[in-house]
């Protein structure tokens, strides 16, 4: 016989596993608009909406479920790290919309070295897909990966934000285009926190799976 | 002679036995094991309590919670087919050993039980004082006292002090619980074991003997069975889980609740079987 409680449960995880999609599709979208010039402000702007309203409605149903069944141990764990992991992935959207806002606002930005951001991009892609990965799988060793990876991103954005400064310090001002270097640290930035929140993701799956905070966090 | 005086008299104590706590624990359950004839109802089980603590004993029906807080005071004795093989330690004290006198065991570990059974005959006062005279305490003034102090250790003195001479009967159930756990109190116990004791209860009811069990801890040790998962989890500072005779998981609260070690606690608390 299905608990109760396990209905709610499953609306959850579904919810959960369409938010998975959604925001992994925008940050996509996202990088390839920069990539390639494309205008998706108006459909990513969308989805990061549609992204905030499941989020709500996880924590909504998530109030719900502890209220009227008082879930323990795992069910509790998985409850409420479901706040936690919507929350992620609402940010993945709205930091997918501050990106191509950066690109509508910037202008035109065909012409500027793009290769910093579609390094970085390339591994908090993998970062994001690895962290869908750990829920759909259980994975409580994604963690740990991802946090190796986000090392790396931290040290690129470390990086580019040195050598964003020095040919500014170096370069004839009158070549210099601010908007390169401006919409590129930005997004960098945007990158670097979106490769934060797959971590949080990560740990939320290490503690849904063994009841302990991840040993990074 | 003070309440204080009289709960400190030999007669009150264990004699000349020393009260020190087996390695800090108030109570110590070793390699206890539990029959009804041929039926072995308790097996091999093992744990500590604190003092000052709230322990929770949980599981499915049939399991040994009951015959268990039975054994912790020589209840159990009462029925004749029950056999004991064990030790269960009150500070460090083997109750089972064979000069220890189970009446005074009883004193120093009370008990309220599911069901709040007054003394039907008896005043609200006698109800409290009636274990006091039973002990061959005849001081009015003192008895006076006790039954005060104990009335309001059990949060129903200001319900219940300007009509002392009614029935116990006549008050409400809640109220019967905690003028039995007043009763339980006046013979200033140091454990207090609870068997289900707000099942028979309204939710209102049953918040005030959860809310007076907070009260109690300061004071003393309080082991409770209960089938309540959530009053478990509100009210103590651990939960021991019992399954087919056996103690399956003892630890923090919150650990038990949060994230249980064994398979088997998980799936009890979550509904699964039980």
């Amino acid at each position: 016989m299905t608990r109760l409680l396990d209905l709610g449960i499953d609306r959850i995880r579904n919810i959960i596993m369409d938010m998975a999609k959604l925001s992994e599709k925008s940050v996509t979208t996202a990088i390839e608009s920069y990539e390639k010039g494309a205008s998706t402000k108006k459909v990513i702007f969308e989805w990061s909406e549609q992204l905030r309203v499941l989020q709500d409605e996880v924590g909504d149903l998530a109030i719900e479920l502890i209220a009227r069944y008082q879930p323990v141990a795992t069910d509790l764990r998985f409850i409420r790290s479901c706040m936690e992991i919507a929350y992620g992935f609402s940010r993945f959207g709205r930091y997918a919309y501050d990106i191509v806002d950066v690109l509508e606002t910037m202008g035109s930005i065909a012409n500027c070295d793009k290769s910093a951001v579609l390094e970085m991009s390339c591994t908090v892609r993998e970062m994001i897909r690895i962290s869908v990965q750990a829920l759909q799988s259980k994975d409580k060793n994604a963690a740990e990966k991802l946090y190796q990876m986000d090392d790396t991103v931290d040290a690129l954005y470390r990086k580019y934000l040195r050598e964003a400064i020095t040919p500014y310090e170096k370069a004839d001002k009158g070549s210099f285009d601010p908007r390169c270097y401006i919409s590129a640290l930005l997004i960098l930035r945007y990158l670097e926190r979106i490769s934060d929140h797959a971590c949080y993701i990560g740990d939320s799956v290490h503690y849904i799976i063994t009841g302990m905070s991840s040993p990074r966090r | 002679m003070s309440s204080e005086e009289y709960a400190n008299t030999n007669s009150y104590k264990l004699s000349s036995l020393a009260v020190t706590k087996r390695h800090g624990y108030k109570v110590s359950v070793r390699n206890l094991n539990s029959w009804f004839g041929s039926k072995q109802a308790l097996k091999d089980i093992n744990f500590d309590v604190k003092e000052n603590t709230v322990t929770a004993l949980i599981g499915p029906s049939g399991c040994g919670k009951t015959t268990l807080i039975r054994c912790l005071n020589r209840m159990n004795e009462m029925t004749s087919s029950a056999t004991v093989k064990g030790s269960v330690y009150l500070d460090d004290i083997d109750i089972y050993a064979n000069n220890v006198d189970p009446v005074i065991i009883k004193r120093r570990m009370g008990m309220v039980f599911q069901k709040p059974n007054p003394f039907p005959t008896m005043s609200i006062y006698d109800n409290v004082a009636a274990g006091l005279k039973l002990n061959g305490i005849r001081d009015k003034a003192l008895i006076r006292e006790i039954v005060e102090e104990s009335l309001k250790g059990a949060v129903l003195w200001d319900e219940v002090k300007d009509e002392l001479g009614k029935p116990g009967l006549s008050l409400s159930g809640g109220q019967q619980q905690r003028l039995c756990i007043a009763r339980a109190l006046a013979m200033q116990p140091e454990v207090l074991l609870m068997d289900e004791p707000t099942s028979a209860l309204d939710p209102i009811a049953s918040a005030k003997i959860e809310e007076l069990m907070n009260e109690l801890r300061k004071e003393l040790t309080v082991i409770i069975v209960t089938h309540n998962m959530q009053q478990a989890a509100r009210v103590s500072n651990h939960t021991a889980f019992m399954y087919l005779g056996e103690l399956v998981e003892y630890g923090p609260t919150k650990q038990i609740f949060e994230n249980p070690q064994k398979e088997l606690t998980e799936r009890y608390i979550s509904g699964k079987f039980g």
